[in-house]
């Protein structure tokens, strides 16, 4: 199958709403055929692991790639020269970034919109917001050109947002004045306001506030979005704590405090439906699923079990749709609760753990 | 209900008990760990300082010794009702296999009986008699060394019994002693205590063996400060924070997390002796599933012998399969399955692009062992049984890799003929490395080992000396003076 092809019945996936094991399986089966057949590096990982167009039968059995490879391996079913959209990772610990590469954003973006129309959108008194204003506490798309975050970022914007919407972190740092001139207009005139960003600009705007003494009575329908986790950008702070925070800061109710979970890695974001309780419940559209397993055997656990997060993307068209991530998790009613991460950090002994070594290495 | 500590002169009543829970299997224990307010934490300080001062100083360290010796003989009795607690509750508590937590114990108790505890002293001590009162000194004049008035250990960590020794130490220098118990194995150092308050009451009435939470800033800010030294182990973060925390005129010494390796020579290489310097390996790589700072995570090996450095990955292979149904790995919490689990991907994923490597692991992932022919340096694994055997043409050749890791590196497990041996030593020492052992003891040092290239008790001491001046001066004072 061309990919062309390919990115046409994706969209058609997409399009028609909803999914069942066999749909799925189908189109799983396919977009597998596509990578195992464009790609050499994942062609070699499943062939390691015996998994070949003949033996795969079940979206199940395609075999996941832990998201540490897309640091070592170039996994593209294009040549990475025609792929014009590449996002990164981050890479915090070994300074080396993990790469997707996109020859087309159709997939992507269709992906996103459709979605977050679906899980952001939403008017709690009826009909979903056609539009919405805006804030924004990440860095532009072309400040970040490879962030994929950024990327969906302006997406929300100029897909959901009004013509005022506006950005507030910048080269010159995260804009408190044109924050809180933002957040008081929508205070004065009543219209319902989003807020959008990374979770440690959200920290860093609520202690800037703090420490004016500011909070705001976000008008009704006021939503919150917050995504990634502080990464080492801000304190931690518990997830109980956070939401409180968020909701006491911005007067805005925990159930309008939406997370998203993405991925440089995926092509699809989950979501949570607010955080009045914590850990929330995040789910996905029909086109992505997840699995919970023991990193070790690569077995699911027995539902309910604390486990590893894999995720089958199928709008991850060009890459790889499967991958293992390093998150902890578990399966429950509706969607999966994300543990944190599953990285050793509780570690007991005085041997010195991977993380440390590195952090050492870089210091000396 | 299992209770922790040993508060000398504190009611268990008066106390908060807070329960930390431990489950294998299908067996849980409740072990309650003190939680002290202020005032008891001010109490316990005083009075531990208070019978230090008059009851320990007033002891020889040859009495003390004796006294520690008959608590460990206990330990060491499979029959005494103590040894017995330990071997039914310790496995529970820090998941470790039951039979390898009992020859552990007895192997590291060995090493504190009265002979032991002598070698010890002598490490530090030229004339141990200079602990007891002022001795003549070669330079002129007498000294005499002082231990710490109170002495605050914070330990960490799960390996069974490992706060003894710096519990030990301190008591040799006369250290009134205050240890903070690690949360993952809160049992050990507070049955020492309760054992010794049978055979010596007043003794153990000098050590008091406490709680709180990591991290906790009041509890820890209040122990910190009334300290006269600090001994603490744990993550480089960890003793950051406490360092913090420590007044400017208390001393600290820290105890960081190191790494540690092997080396095997060519000349232990041949048909005969690879296998058991593989067996060995792997039991250095097994004991304790490498929770411990001794505990191999690398293996170079020198190619050119009989066995190649391949061939030897796969005896290491072999023997870890061998081991993991002799003694199972604990099982693991998912973070640390996580680890286990990407660094495995990680050198699965190395491979694609690098054939020469290989990785050998049970598709359960119980134990995994990977193989390079490239010149990969030191690497952590992902522990909990998992190491590198880099192959290497001379096993000099990897020791300019290490020098980045200087402040790092603890245990050499070698393998090679004495020449090799003096010779890398040198080289080994001049990088960081502090103890070179032989393959199979690499996690049981021998008493009297300078942790980490220190002195036990000698870094614990002050020197008070009687110059030679002052002597003089003296007899100018003299009755008898003319």
């Amino acid at each position: 199958m061309t990919e062309a092809r390919l990115v046409e019945d994706l969209l058609a996936f997409i399009a028609a709403g909803e999914a069942d094991e066999e749909a799925f399986n189908r189109m799983a089966l396919a977009v597998f055929a596509h990578q195992f057949e464009t790609n050499a590096p994942y062609r070699r990982f499943a062939t390691q692991r015996a998994r070949t167009l003949r033996t795969v039968k079940s979206w199940r059995d395609v075999p996941a790639v832990p998201i540490s490879a897309f640091k070592d391996l170039t996994l593209s079913g294009r040549p990475p020269e025609e792929c014009p959209y590449v996002f990164m990772t981050s890479g915090t610990t070994k300074g080396v970034r993990g790469k997707s590469h996109h020859p087309t954003l159709a997939v992507y973006d269709r992906s996103m919109t459709v979605n977050f129309r679906r899980r952001f959108m939403a008017n709690p008194y009826g009909g979903d917001f056609e539009r919405l204003r805006m804030g924004i506490l990440f860095p532009t798309e072309q400040a970040m050109p490879n962030s994929s975050l950024a990327h969906y970022l302006a997406l929300a914007r100029s897909e959901f947002g009004t013509a005022e919407s506006r950005y507030f972190v910048s080269d010159a740092g995260l804009d408190v004045d044109g924050a809180i001139e933002a957040l008081s207009r929508a205070e004065e005139t009543g219209e319902p306001y989003a807020l959008l960003g990374a979770s440690f600009s959200v920290v860093h705007l609520m202690d800037a506030l703090a420490e004016r003494g500011r909070s705001f009575a976000l008008p009704a329908g006021s939503r919150i979005l917050d995504t990634g986790g502080f990464k080492g950008q801000s304190r931690e702070m518990a997830a109980e704590e956070f939401y409180s925070r968020l909701s006491a800061t911005f007067g805005v109710p925990r159930r309008l405090c939406i997370n998203m979970y993405g991925m440089t890695e995926l092509s699809t974001q989950f979501y949570d439906d607010g955080n009045e309780t914590c850990p929330s419940v995040k789910s996905g559209p029909h086109w992505i699923r997840s699995r919970v397993i023991n990193p070790l055997t690569g077995q699911e656990v027995p539902r309910g079990s604390v486990g590893v997060l894999v995720h089958h993307d199928l709008a991850h068209f060009n890459c790889a749709s499967a991958i293992l991530t390093e998150d902890a998790g578990v399966e429950v009613e509706g969607g999966f609760q994300l543990l944190g991460r599953a990285d050793g950090a509780d570690a007991k002994g005085c041997s010195m753990a991977v993380e440390d070594f590195l952090k050492a290495a870089r210091a000396s | 209900m299992e209770r922790a500590g040993h508060l000398p002169g504190l009611s268990a009543d008066a106390v908060d008990w807070r329960t930390l829970t431990f489950r294998r299997g299908a067996e849980t224990l409740d072990v309650a760990v003190p939680v002290l307010s202020e005032a008891q934490i001010a109490e316990l300080a005083t009075r531990v300082r208070t019978n230090a001062r008059t009851y320990l100083r007033s002891r020889t360290v040859a009495e003390i010794a004796a006294t520690i010796d008959r608590a460990v003989a206990r330990l060491l009795d499979r029959d005494d009702p103590w040894r017995q607690k330990a071997e039914r509750l310790l496995p529970l508590v820090t998941g470790y296999d039951a039979e390898m937590v009992r020859l552990g114990l007895t192997g590291y108790l060995k090493t504190f009986r009265g002979p032991e505890l002598r070698k010890f002293i002598a490490e530090d001590f030229a004339n141990p008699a200079v602990l007891d009162d002022f001795q003549p000194m070669p330079k002129g004049g007498f000294a005499r060394a002082f231990g710490p008035e109170l002495l605050l250990h914070v330990w960490a960590g799960n390996v069974p019994g490992l706060p003894l020794w710096s519990l030990i130490s301190g008591l040799l220098v006369k250290a009134g002693t205050v240890g903070k118990l690690p949360s993952a194995e809160p049992l050990f150092a507070g049955w020492f205590a309760q054992i010794l308050a049978e055979i010596d009451p007043e003794l153990a009435g000098c050590i008091a063996i406490v709680w709180w939470k990591g991290g906790d800033e009041a509890a820890e800010r209040a122990w910190l400060g009334r300290a006269d030294t600090v001994v603490a182990y744990g993550g480089n973060d960890a003793l950051e924070a406490i360092r913090a925390r420590v007044p400017i005129t208390t001393r600290f010494l820290p105890y960081g997390h190191k790494i540690s390796f092997g080396m095997v020579a060519r000349s232990a290489l041949d048909a005969g002796k690879a296998g058991a310097a593989a067996r060995q390996a792997a039991y250095d790589v097994a004991r304790y599933d490498q929770q411990g700072c001794y505990s191999p995570q690398t293996f170079f090996v020198e190619r050119g012998g009989r066995v190649s450095p391949r061939e030897f990955a796969g005896y290491l292979a072999h023997e870890l399969g061998a081991l993991g149904s002799k003694f199972p790995r604990r099982p693991l919490s998912m973070g640390e399955a996580g680890s286990v689990a990407s660094w495995r991907n990680a050198e699965e994923t190395k491979g694609f692009a690098d054939p020469s490597r290989a990785l050998l692991g049970d598709p359960a992932g119980s134990w995994a062992v990977a193989y390079t022919d490239a010149a990969d340096g030191l690497s952590p694994c992902g522990l909990n049984r998992t190491v590198t055997v880099v192959a290497v043409d001379r096993l000099a050749d990897a020791v300019p890799g290490l020098a980045p890791y200087r402040a790092f590196l603890q245990t050499v497990g070698i393998a090679a003929a004495p020449e090799e041996l003096f010779a890398l030593a040198g080289a080994l020492g001049a990088v960081g490395a502090t103890r070179l052992c032989a393959l199979g003891r690499m996690t049981a040092p021998e008493a009297g080992w300078h942790h980490d290239g220190r002195f036990n008790l000698l870094d614990l001491v002050t020197m008070t000396e009687i110059e030679g001046s002052a002597e003089r001066a003296a007899e100018s004072f003299a009755p008898y003076t003319d």
